[in-house]
């Protein structure tokens, strides 16, 4: 119950951010679609047409009151429901996000760890030195490079775009390369965040004690060191989802993917309000969803938490 | 429930041999320079079914002693010198596997904090569980079983259903008795109590403390009581050993120690205990000074500047005092000038 209040009052809250931020950009929809030529009446008329020449509040009440029956509008340039066009490029966002961030999981969690247990010794030194440059480098130049290397040179993948057809197969090789770079710049916040929280969790007292009572170090480290781990772990990549997603969309642009991303970057330049923000509020959704999601799993690995 | 105090008397003993026996041990950090040394020619003995108290203040040695005995000493440190003899066999030559099998089974420990001692995102079953199968090859049905038969025998209620309660959920004295339960699930023939009952509140330290005597004389094993509590020692201890930067200052049998205390240390110590029959505008004596810091360490009687025996003597500063018999068979004391505590105040 509590819950589902703090949901509706982040999701109330996003689309009032979204709806003033995106009218803080200068221009307006009308200039955008009538181009420069434009007469000042032309784009008076359209201005009326679309409720822009009403007032701010206006504006944002009726906003308000469309977007609680789940209608966000239609995109000014298709005449389109907003919420229609962006429901349609989520899937290869999602696709995309999901197997970055899945992974990110898969590289960082075993890194961090192995990192932990060698702590100052030369592995470590490496590994981090590559995390710390993970971060360091924008996702948009990891892509650039990874097209020019592994599709470019080698042919490994194919550059650019999405499958054209149905077929699994060509999917994910398309899907391969994007998802990779998504999931490499990732996994160095994963695997730093992961060898510190295992840092911390191999110096408990409960992990001294199991040692002393013989306890053989692998279930030491993997089962009693790691379940402990787990908490900031999960909070880390709760974050990283949300990060995930915004490099998902440059992702996007660099592999010229079709997505939420490109669709989203569309709406800005046209300064197509209702796209924009029908595609940042279900942005925000699945944000606020994937860190629900792991506050349940919180519950699974810190008993604590539970009620009595 | 289990009376441990009304059991049959205990099993038939060697009184002679004992189990766990440390021979001068040395444990250093190592430096670029000269090792700062831990302990030094550190020599304990410890006999079936009997106690040894290990006495001294924070910093001594004392719980280092038996961390370095079983090859936990968190690193740098390392063992330098010496033996330890368990059933004959030397275990600073062990393989760290051989070690990690033997504690927990042969040698067990149980911890000063039992709050933190015990990993919150597992129940008490899933712990104990996890200790017993580090070291017998069998069953979870069997471990939890066993495991729960643990409980009943350190006297907790309901041992079926606390198998499945998180640590969070039990008190401080429960905490510590899961403790003892899975130090004991393997049978140990030593058990090391560092500072059991420190964290606990006074009526709790009582019960804890029973309990464990309890358990030594219902099973003869050889328990170490590392303490700061002299009180505990004079109720519980058979054999005392007193630690001071370091290094044994003196060992005995607790009555002759008690009685007349062979090292200065010891009897500063003695006085330092608050005595109920002592007059209220009285001040509690103290030993002045401060501990030594062990990494400079005087070269000669680390105690030589806190010692109020000491008066103008020279050798008490440039000779390290030698652990040597004095008076009743066993007694031991390193200080040179035992002999004059007699006529001193």
């Amino acid at each position: 119950m509590q819950t589902l209040v703090q949901l509706i009052v982040m999701v109330f809250g996003i689309c009032t951010l979204v709806f003033f931020l995106i009218r803080l950009i200068p221009g307006d929809p009308a200039t955008a679609m009538l181009g420069d030529y434009a007469t000042p009446q032309a784009i008076a008329a359209l201005r009326a047409d679309l409720g822009l020449d009403q007032p701010l509040l206006v504006q944002y009440g009726r906003f308000l009151g469309h977007a609680v029956t789940g209608d966000l509008g239609a995109s000014v340039v298709t005449g389109q429901p907003a919420l229609d066009q962006i429901l349609d490029s989520l899937p290869a966002s999602a696709a995309l996000a999901l197997s970055g961030l899945a992974i990110a999981v898969l590289l960082g969690v075993p890194l961090g760890i192995v990192t932990a247990r060698r702590a100052g010794s030369w592995t470590d030194t490496l590994v981090m030195i590559g995390g710390l440059l993970g971060i360091s480098f924008p996702v948009f130049w990891l892509g650039l490079v990874s097209v020019l290397l592994l599709a470019h040179e080698i042919h490994l993948f194919p550059a650019l775009g999405a499958a054209s057809s149905d077929d699994l197969l060509d999917q994910l090789q398309h899907l391969a390369l994007p998802a990779l770079v998504l999931g490499v710049s990732t996994a160095a916040y994963i695997a730093r965040l992961t060898r510190s929280a295992m840092l911390e969790a191999l110096m408990q007292e409960h992990i001294r004690v199991a040692r002393a009572m013989g306890v053989p170090e692998r279930r030491v480290v993997y089962h009693l060191a790691l379940r402990n781990a787990m908490i900031p772990i999960l909070a880390i990549i709760g974050v990283t989802f949300a990060l995930s997603l915004g490099s998902a969309i440059l992702v996007e642009a660099v592999f010229s993917r079709p997505g939420l991303g490109s669709t989203i970057l569309k709406g800005i330049l046209a300064r197509d309000y209702q796209l924009v923000q029908a595609g940042v509020l279900v942005l925000a959704l699945a944000v606020v969803v994937v860190n629900s999601l792991i506050d349940v799993a919180y519950l699974a690995v810190d008993p604590r938490l539970r009620r009595a | 429930m289990l009376d441990v105090a009304t059991q049959p008397s205990p099993v038939t003993l060697d009184r002679d041999a004992p189990i766990l026996e440390i021979r001068r041990l040395r444990t250093e950090v190592p430096t670029s320079h000269d090792p700062i040394v831990l302990l030094d020619d550190v020599s304990l003995q410890v006999h079936a079914g009997r106690m040894l108290a290990v006495v001294g203040e924070s910093g001594s040695g004392k719980s280092m002693t038996f961390l370095s005995a079983l090859g936990i000493a968190p690193p740098p440190c390392r063992v330098a010198a010496g033996s330890v003899l368990f059933e004959g066999k030397d275990l600073t030559r062990f393989s760290p596997e051989e070690l990690r099998r033997l504690r927990g089974a042969g040698i067990s420990m149980v911890f000063q904090d039992p709050l933190t001692a015990l990993n919150p995102v597992f129940t008490i079953g899933q712990q104990m569980v996890e200790v017993i199968r580090a070291h017998r090859a069998i069953g979870r049905r069997a471990a939890w079983a066993h495991a729960t038969d643990m409980l009943a025998r350190v006297q907790i209620p309901d041992p079926p259903g606390r198998m499945h309660a998180y640590p969070h959920q039990l008190s401080g004295g429960m905490r510590q008795r899961v403790l003892i339960a899975m130090a004991i699930a393997l049978d140990p023939r030593v058990l090391i109590a560092d500072e059991p009952t420190t964290a606990l509140d006074v009526t709790v330290q009582a019960q804890i403390l029973e309990l464990l005597d309890g358990l030594r004389r219902e099973t003869g094993m050889g328990l170490v009581l590392i303490t700061h509590d002299l009180g505990l020692v004079a109720r519980y201890a058979d054999q005392v050993a007193v630690m001071y930067g370091g290094r044994v200052v003196e060992a005995a049998a607790a009555g002759p120690l008690f009685a007349t205390p062979r090292h200065p240390y010891t009897r500063a110590l003695f006085r330092s205990i608050p005595r109920l029959d002592a007059a209220l505008e009285e001040d509690l004596p103290t030993i002045p000074g401060h501990p030594p810091n062990i990494a400079e360490l005087p070269p000669g009687c680390a105690f030589a500047p806190r010692c109020w025996l000491r008066g103008a003597r020279a050798d008490c500063e440039t000779e390290r005092p030698p652990l040597v018999a004095v008076g009743e068979a066993g007694h031991r004391s390193a200080c040179l000038h035992w002999p004059d505590m007699a006529h001193a105040a």
